[in-house]
């Protein structure tokens, strides 16, 4: 039976997970920030010996904090002579309206390493001013000099019409370096988004390069894959040409993760929670986890579709405070790892986690599996001092900054549910990450969300999301066509060609023709409008688009004319064996024998006694009623009274409201 | 303390999140570019007594503008439930006219007198007039489209066709209003839901007694912002180039005056009004003084009511920053207020030269194209503003190509305006060296050029083409802007405000001024 390997690489630890025949293994090592193959070798050989003939699938953080750092390779850039500066003026707005200290990050091409070359294309395609061979001389020339080590081409119209991009890129495979050309990263209208997409590919190329080819030589005999931003996969050949595809690689594992055992324990729409450290990430999925194309990268918009994710500042290390104006405040400033929360022994100032900690949500004894002790002393002085500032009494004033974190978190996921037009009580709550589920019945309660899912090894999703991925591309371009011009027979011309990419990408990454699956959507709006929608394809898209309108938007118009601005395909193909959780026989039971203690946790304006479960040794079926705290390794469950937890045939927790 | 400083903070999030919700459902559910992308609109919810108590502006220049229309609708009309009042008189509470703000009221507990407003303001992209853009080069209010003063478009929960039909039959892109509005309507009803939600968690008298918490929370916030400033009165004085119909330059002038806690700026010295759209009515100009102020705080907190209660705002009636009716103002809105920001700084500056950036490009470069579209036939009308050079700080450079102060909005993307308007962008660029030298350096302006492939009628309202923007302790001025049609390979300048009929193969090539430097710069 063939093993799959799922790496993640995370800023403390890299995560990996093994699958053989059916079953799961898991091996954590520490990351190793400046070179992290290190780590990922260290942890493959710790958790399977002999690699040859595996199936690895890697999801890595090297082109997302290359580009953070603004450590990406020399670049330059070719465009229509009088649009070099396109890059740099971006879209004219500044990024806060009332800081007058505000800063935009440099462009990633400098204006001396950004060439124009003489052409022109008009909307239509139709060439204006023809490119000359002297003309691409020169301007490679000039490239060749700037001792560049990686080439972004970004003409204007190029999605209309790629003749002048192509011209370039042949030419310049003399050079020697990788060429990125805007007709091939991204063929869709609007001249920045595509051309910083374009760029952003080209200044990570060379170092997805050495990082991969390293990693390669190292697993020689193996089947390398790269976990996407869309939440598929790549063979480790073709990230490196689409480096700008891995930007969100391992947050996108830990939606795919999420999101698969949601739909594993019966579920098909998931509002996914991963409240860490400092920040807190939500997802939302309905049948499938949603994607975006209006990503900022470090100041970069990256057009792509990736998962759409968004982050707030709020995480168990955030900072309470009372500021000048009297308010309490919690965030977005950190703790961090260092000094950590007060609980930890070293920081000075209140945090989520010692809120927490005083409140009775988190056990001191079994922090970590009980590897680190937390200092229950040093932060009920610093809760006392605390309350003493806010003229609140302790208890009061820890569930003043739960209160005001978990108003904070709510409001993101109203963002990403009630904003764009769902209702979060259809969803079940996915809540992972170290401090999630001591918040997560609370959010829940907030919203009306009845049940919240805690699943079994939550440390790992990202890795397990990575293992179960399937390969997934999409490919799009920009027709810019009047709806009653979309006659089936364009449809079939645009779409054919966009297939056959997909279906030659597909057979690339091994998957054979008959498992290939093709989804045609189309991205449209009404004539006029600068926002597109994506809609499936059939014979009745343009109805489609008025009913899709309707519901996002609460309004339609059905007798204005509307535009097909992209065709788009999505190509998947499944990637080894698939994965079929055990499932195990839920036999009724209390959940007795993995009681290990009991702790006074205030809630509901009293101190009452709460039951402290060890997850490990809760069997399936085990129900709980709370209050009680469930501890495992890497993080804590807060089973509020008004909950009841049950364990169910895959070892999730499965809180819900209102049963008694 | 007479208030709970958790339940405070959670106040202050749930009534900035329910306008920033306004804010979505008005920007997803409007129809024009204007709103959903350039995102000229703002969001707010007012108490009983008309004072507002959040604000979700994506767009500086709404700042105070909201409160006086909202206080102007409750002064002249009496609202029932389900009722919603339209406005854009700038003599009414209104900006300039193609800004309408709609009202919609709350009643909760009593049917005679609401509890809460709604209300937001939307930038329409046309409402009748002499030009297209309703932008124009005029001489009186009633040359800049229809006038709507506050008037119930809404009774009933229903929209009034006899009204609706009145406003649609004087613009010229009736459907596309009429979509704006709905979307306005939309976002008014989010508000109004969102609020009974959080009234029946908490309780008339809890969300009550913490909206006053709030708005004494800001107005507190505020006194500190202002009572770090050194007390002294503060004079500046700076100039626009002329009001796009008499040459003579407006000086506008002002006296900041800070004691303790609370401040007065005062325009006195300033010209009165002029006969051409620069002028700028009493609304402008608040918002423009509350948005110097808030450069100030350091601290992020709502703006509402409570900030301006600090802050006393002098200006002469009849003058170019509080005009009179019928004067006309397309321009006062996005011209003159960016020099209100600008001379305001000045002085502030005296009183506080670490805090303050050097004159920033000074002005939103107005360009208004409409014409028949060769290839179909039908009229058109593009409205970009093009950004400038920002001003250099203490300790940094200016930001190049970057919109400033009292606008935010973004350009339209050159691929997209060629494909939808019989327009070619023959250059887009950084006007390199155009910002004002400086131990911090100004940022650079921006060139772009318009090549006509038919004929049209072209307005640009621009500013800064004859007085640079200024540097500040010893930086040099920036470069000031240049307008030029080039015609048969030849090129003739154009003033800052102009209209003119153009023809195919002409181009216009708009040069936008740099920002301020700041500190002397080094000798060469």
């Amino acid at each position: 039976m063939a093993v799959k390997i799922g790496i993640d690489t995370g800023g403390t630890f890299t995560d990996c997970i093994l699958m053989r025949d059916g079953r799961l293994a898991v091996h954590k090592v520490l990351s190793t920030p400046d070179n992290p193959a290190r780590a990922v070798l260290e942890g493959l050989r710790a958790l399977c010996p002999e690699l040859m003939g595996v199936q690895l699938v890697h999801g890595s953080t090297v082109a997302t904090n290359a580009l953070l750092e603004r450590k990406g390779a020399r670049t330059a850039l070719i465009t229509t002579k009088g649009f070099e500066d396109v890059l740099e003026i971006g879209r004219q707005t500044r990024p806060h309206l009332y800081d007058p200290f505000v800063t935009k990050p440099p462009p990633l091409v400098p204006a001396r390493w950004r060439f124009g070359v003489r052409e022109r294309l008009a909307a239509s395609g139709e060439v204006l001013q023809p490119l000359t061979p002297a003309e691409v001389e020169a301007v490679l020339a000039r490239v060749r000099r700037s001792g560049a080590e990686s080439l972004a081409i970004c003409l204007l119209h190029a999605y209309a019409n790629p003749v002048h991009e192509q011209q370039l890129a042949q030419a310049a495979a003399q050079l020697g370096i990788p060429v990125s050309a805007s007709h091939q990263v991204l063929p869709e209208f609007r001249e920045y988004e595509r051309c910083s997409t374009t760029v952003v590919n080209a200044y990570l190329r060379p170092v997805m390069q050495r990082y991969l080819e390293t990693l390669v030589r190292e697993l020689a005999g193996t089947h390398l894959s790269i976990m996407r931003s869309n939440g598929g996969i790549m063979s480790a050949q073709r990230a490196q040409q689409e480096a700008v595809h891995t930007i969100l690689s391992g947050p996108a594992g830990g939606v795919v993760g999420a999101f698969r055992v949601a739909q594993d324990a019966g579920y098909r729409r998931a509002i996914t929670f991963d409240m860490g450290g400092t920040s807190t990430d939500v997802s939302l999925c309905d049948e499938q986890p949603r994607t975006t194309s209006e990503t900022v990268i470090a100041g970069c918009p990256v057009k792509v579709p990736v998962i759409d994710i968004h982050t707030v500042g709020a995480g168990g290390g955030s900072l309470a405070y009372l500021d000048r104006g009297g308010a309490l405040r919690v965030g977005p400033q950190s703790a961090g790892a260092d000094p950590g929360p007060v609980c930890y022994g070293k920081g000075q100032a209140l945090t989520v986690t010692d809120a927490n900690l005083y409140l009775g949500r988190l056990h001191p004894d079994w922090f970590l599996g009980g590897a680190m002790r937390l200092d229950v002393e040093r932060t009920r002085a610093a809760v006392r001092d605390f309350a003493r500032r806010l003229r609140r009494p302790p208890e009061e004033a820890c569930e003043g900054i739960l209160e005001v974190a978990n108003a904070n978190m709510e409001g993101a996921i109203r963002v990403i549910s009630v904003e764009r037009g769902y209702d979060p009580r259809e969803f079940v709550l996915v809540s992972f990450g170290g401090a999630g589920s001591m918040h997560a019945a609370d959010l829940a309660r907030r919203l009306a969300i009845p049940e919240v899912l805690v699943p079994a090894n939550p440390g790992i999703l990202s890795a397990f999301g990575m293992l179960i991925s399937d390969y997934v591309q999409e490919f799009a371009q920009t027709v810019l066509v009047p709806a009653e011009a979309f006659t089936p027979e364009r449809a079939a011309q645009a779409f054919a060609a966009l297939e056959e990419r997909g279906r030659q990408a597909m057979q690339e990454e091994g998957v054979p023709a008959e498992a290939i699956r093709i989804h045609r959507f189309l991205d449209m709006c009404y004539v006029g409008q600068s926002y597109e929608l994506t809609v499936p394809y059939t014979p009745r898209f343009v109805e489609a688009f008025h009913r899709q309108h309707e519901w996002r938007y609460g309004y339609e118009d059905s007798r204005r004319p509307t535009l097909v601005v992209n065709v788009r395909v999505r190509v998947e193909g499944p990637s080894g064996t698939a994965y079929h959780p055990p499932r195990q026989p839920e036999v009724p039971g209390d959940g007795r024998a993995a009681q290990v203690d009991t702790v006074a946790m205030y809630v509901g304006g009293r101190w009452q006694e709460a039951r402290v479960y060890d997850r490990q040794r809760l069997q399936p079926g085990d129900r709980l009623r709370g209050p009680a705290l469930i501890v495992e390794y890497s993080a804590t469950t807060v089973v509020p009274p008004d909950f009841v937890a049950r364990v169910d045939g895959q070892q999730n927790l499965v809180l819900r409201r209102g049963e008694t | 303390m007479d208030y709970d400083p958790i339940r405070l903070e959670v106040f202050k999030n749930l009534l900035s999140g329910i306008a920033e919700e306004m804010g979505v459902t008005l920007c997803r559910t409007a129809f024009s570019p204007n709103i959903k992308e350039r995102r000229d609109f703002s969001c707010a919810l007012f108490d009983a007594q008309g004072r507002m108590l959040a604000q979700a502006a994506h767009i500086p220049v709404h700042l105070g503008a909201m409160p006086m229309s909202v206080r102007y609708a409750l002064e002249h009309v009496e609202m029932a439930p389900g009722d919603a009042v339209l406005i854009n008189d700038p003599y009414g509470g209104g900006t300039h006219l193609p800004d309408i703000t709609l009202v919609t009221p709350v009643f909760l507990d009593d049917p005679r007198r609401p509890a809460f407003f709604t209300a937001n303001r939307a930038h329409h992209a046309d409402v009748g007039g002499m030009v297209p853009g309703s932008m124009p080069l005029s001489t009186e209010v009633f040359q800049e489209g229809i006038r709507i003063p506050p008037v119930k478009i809404m009774v009933d929960g229903k929209v009034q066709p006899d009204l609706l039909q009145l406003i649609l039959a004087n613009v010229r892109t009736p459907r596309e209003r009429e979509g704006d509005l709905t979307a306005q309507i939309a976002a008014n009803r989010t508000g109004e839901r969102r609020l009974r939600e959080v009234v029946a968690k908490y309780g008339l008298p809890e969300v009550v007694r913490y909206s006053e918490a709030l708005l004494r929370y800001s107005e507190r916030m505020t006194r500190l912002v202002i009572a770090e400033l050194p007390d002294g009165d503060y004079t500046f004085e700076d100039y626009m180039d002329d009001d796009g119909i008499d040459a003579a330059p407006v000086p506008l002038r002002v006296t900041v005056r800070i004691r303790g806690d609370e401040v007065e700026v005062d325009f006195s010295g300033s010209a009165p009004q002029v006969r051409g759209s620069v002028n700028a009515n009493f609304a402008i100009t608040m918002s423009a003084v509350y948005y110097c102020i808030r450069t100030l705080a350091r601290e992020q907190f709502p703006f509402n009511y409570g900030c301006m209660v600090p802050v006393r705002i002098v200006a002469p009636e009849r003058s170019v920053v509080n005009c009179a009716f019928p004067s006309a103002v397309a321009g006062g809105n996005v011209e003159t207020s960016q020099r209100i920001v600008d001379v305001v700084l000045g002085a502030l500056a005296q009183a506080v030269p670490g805090r303050v950036a050097a004159a920033s490009s000074g002005t939103m470069n107005n360009v208004t194209v409409g014409g028949l579209d060769p290839r179909s036939g039908e009229p058109y009308t593009y409205y970009e503003t093009i950004a400038g050079g920002l001003g250099g700080r203490p300790g940094l450079r200016g930001l190049s190509a970057t919109h400033a102060h009292m606008t935010n909005t973004l350009n339209t993307p050159i691929e997209a305006l060629e494909h939808a308007y019989p327009l070619r962008v023959t250059r887009y660029a950084i006007r390199r060296r155009s910002g004002g030298r400086g131990q911090f350096p100004g940022g650079d302006g921006v060139i772009r050029e318009l090549e006509f492939l038919g004929e049209a009628q072209v307005t640009v309202l621009s500013e800064r083409r004859k007085f640079p923007p200024y540097g500040l302790q010893g930086g040099e001025p920036g470069k000031v802007g240049v307008n030029l049609l080039v015609r048969d390979h030849r090129r003739r300048k154009l003033p800052s405000k102009f209209n003119l009929r153009v023809q195919a193969g002409d181009r216009l090539v708009v040069a936008t001024p740099g920002g301020g430097g700041y500190g002397p710069p080094r000798r060469k």
